[in-house]
């Protein structure tokens, strides 16, 4: 072994998942071309769905999924406190994602219709995103998350960097890559007010922007909704497409 | 000037001719109704007849995304990355994405020379192509006629029974050797073109309606429809904003310094170390950016740095039209400032 290839302390990186398809988890392991480079540089010591060992601490802690019950928020903050950085991954850690659609009805109907009789046995809260709970240092969009912006991420915190994340509109991706613009084939798209990183990659495909990624900073709601209603959406439909991804930020800041 | 008869049978002649000079780009279809500029690789796919495309040719001298230089940190050593600077033809270019090409040329060559798009504009040859103006266009209304031959090597104008061939440089005349039967055109009465003015005063004029417009409420207006995606910023053929970011690969050894187009409408375009935005309010930011392009640099070169091309209001999803834009501020211009409206002749050209 080359002498720079002995890297003694390395810092120990582990997953873990919450309220979640654990998608973003196996995107991980899905990385095979990269995973031996990254192992170089780190220490994997938790990751269920990959291994038993358990730790103490981590240097960084890559949470997925919601949270929504009890235990949940008290095993995050357990983990934010056994972490130097936490970073959220995929759409449920980062914003709620599909899951928060939950949070639209009385959280006693949704816990009747999913475990009926059985109710009293599974206590249950709406979702939330996990930044809703603890500090969280860095967020990796998307459902699932990005492998690129995963690695970019990953990369700059083993440098001792702060990772350079995008908060511009997809909007901007579909420009530099000349994708003609989905509206004019008279689809209309979320596209203007998601935060981009994806490379544009469902609209490069013909399919419409679902908001994945979460609204831009100071999304200017009102102005979008006009848009999808001009674009031929009723005032319902509109707001349906902003809901299935971004329940939790538009509830908790009640534009409907 | 020299001219020639090329019927539309002969066209694509004309462009195999071209190929064998040089790269040649041209519009092709892009999706269903729209068109992009695209290197020719059949010559029957080239679509002259074309409104705009997505991205205007600026694209081929500073690319959406380039790396700059290569970087190793072990060795603390660096590498430029040279770009390439082939013969390229361009054909099929309006006049005002020419003209567009032209201010880049001098935002690009004023103080510290941008070398690489500067590389990459040596060795091209423009061969431009009226157009039929659409409801977008305004080209017009910013003194860059349909029929502008500034930056052409050549130029073809389009006729009823197919295309008049001006040679415009020596470098046209050229490209053209070699390219046998050209008969020379007879002088026919150019071309009618129904093409208004848009904008309601000469362009010569806007400067001083923007001295008065910095606190208009038009700018809040248009920042209540619009979300910020910086589309118009990004189609535009003369904005040039750039961010330049490194990216090491995963031996965390070597990496790359790549540089991308960016936007002033983009949130975090303006913000700063410590986190300060200077203009996080997106009518800041529309004023900023319809400053830039009727203001700030027609002070300095006596042009408005718009070519009416119409793809920021072709594009944008919130219909928010620069046209629009600018009307309103004359409007307001002259019931604050002048009181009275401008007499008919002072702005009809």
């Amino acid at each position: 072994m080359k002498s720079d290839q002995i890297k003694p302390n390395k810092p120990k990186i582990a997953f873990f998942d919450f309220t979640s398809c654990e998608g973003c988890q196996l995107n991980k392991l899905n990385l095979e071309n990269e995973l031996p480079d990254i192992l170089r540089h780190v220490e994997l010591v938790e990751f269920r769905e990959a291994m038993d060992d358990k730790a103490d601490y981590y240097d960084i802690a890559f949470i997925e999924g919601s949270l929504s019950t009890p235990s949940c928020i008290n095993r995050i903050h357990d983990i934010r406190r056994r972490s130097n950085i936490l970073v959220a991954l995929g759409a449920c850690a980062t914003i709620g994602g599909i899951n928060s659609m939950k949070n639209l009805q009385p959280i006693e109907t949704v816990r009747e219709t999913v475990y009926g009789e059985e109710k009293y046995r599974f206590p249950t809260l709406p979702a939330i995103p996990v930044s809703a709970v603890v500090k969280v240092d860095y967020e990796i969009r998307g459902c699932p998350m990005s492998i690129p912006e995963f690695l970019r991420v990953l990369k700059a915190l083993l440098m001792g960097k702060a990772p350079n994340l995008p908060d511009s509109a997809v909007c901007v991706e579909c420009k530099l890559r000349e994708n003609e613009c989905l509206y004019d084939r008279g689809i209309v798209c979320l596209g203007p007010v998601t935060v981009g990183g994806c490379e544009a990659i469902c609209p490069s495909f013909g399919q419409f922007c679902t908001g994945c990624r979460g609204l831009v900073p100071n999304p200017n709601k009102d102005a979008m909704l006009d848009i999808l209603t001009q674009h031929g959406l009723s005032l319902e439909d509109a707001q349906k497409r902003f809901l299935l991804f971004n329940s939790y930020n538009i509830e908790s800041k009640s534009i409907t | 000037m020299e001219k020639f008869n090329l019927s539309t049978s002969r066209l694509n002649a004309l462009i195999k001719h071209l190929m064998t000079r040089g790269i040649v780009y041209a519009p092709h279809k892009n999706g269903e109704v729209s068109f992009s500029f695209d290197e020719v690789r059949d010559p029957g796919k080239v679509i002259l007849n074309y409104n705009r495309t997505l991205q205007s040719i600026k694209k081929y001298f500073l690319p959406p995304r380039e790396q700059l230089l290569s970087f190793s940190l072990k060795s603390g050593s660096l590498s430029k990355v040279e770009p390439e600077n082939p013969l390229r033809i361009f054909l099929g270019v309006h006049s005002y994405d020419m003209q567009a090409v032209l201010r880049l040329d001098y935002n690009f060559s004023q103080g510290n020379p941008e070398l690489n798009y500067l590389k990459r504009r040596q060795n091209s040859l423009f061969i431009g192509v009226s157009f039929e103006p659409d409801t977008y266009h305004f080209s017009r209304s910013v003194g860059i006629m349909v029929e502008e031959f500034d930056g052409f090597d050549l130029f073809l104008d389009k006729h009823s029974s197919g295309y008049t061939l001006y040679v415009v440089t020596q470098a046209g005349e050229e490209l053209l050797s070699g390219f046998d039967h050209l008969e020379e055109a007879p002088d026919r009465p150019a071309t009618h073109r129904e093409f208004r003015n848009k904008i309601k005063y000469n362009f010569n004029r806007l400067s001083e309606v923007f001295d008065h417009a910095w606190d208009s409420s038009v700018w809040e207006e248009i920042a209540q429809r619009c979300v910020g995606c910086g589309t118009c910023n990004l189609v535009c053929p003369t904005c040039y904003c750039f961010d330049v970011e490194d990216d090491v690969n995963l031996s965390l050894a070597d990496g790359s310094r790549y540089r991308s187009w960016d936007g002033c409408m983009l949130n975090s375009f303006a913000k700063v170390a410590g986190g300060e935005n200077f203009r996080a309010d997106l009518s800041d930011r529309q004023r900023h950016r319809v400053y830039r392009k009727f203001k700030y640099i027609t002070d300095v070169t006596g042009e408005p740095w718009c070519v009416g091309c119409g793809r920021c209001t072709a594009y944008c999803t919130a219909g928010i039209s620069i046209v629009e834009t600018v009307n309103r501020l004359c409007e307001e211009y002259e019931q604050t400032v002048l009181r009275k409206p401008l007499a008919k002749q002072d702005w009809v050209l």
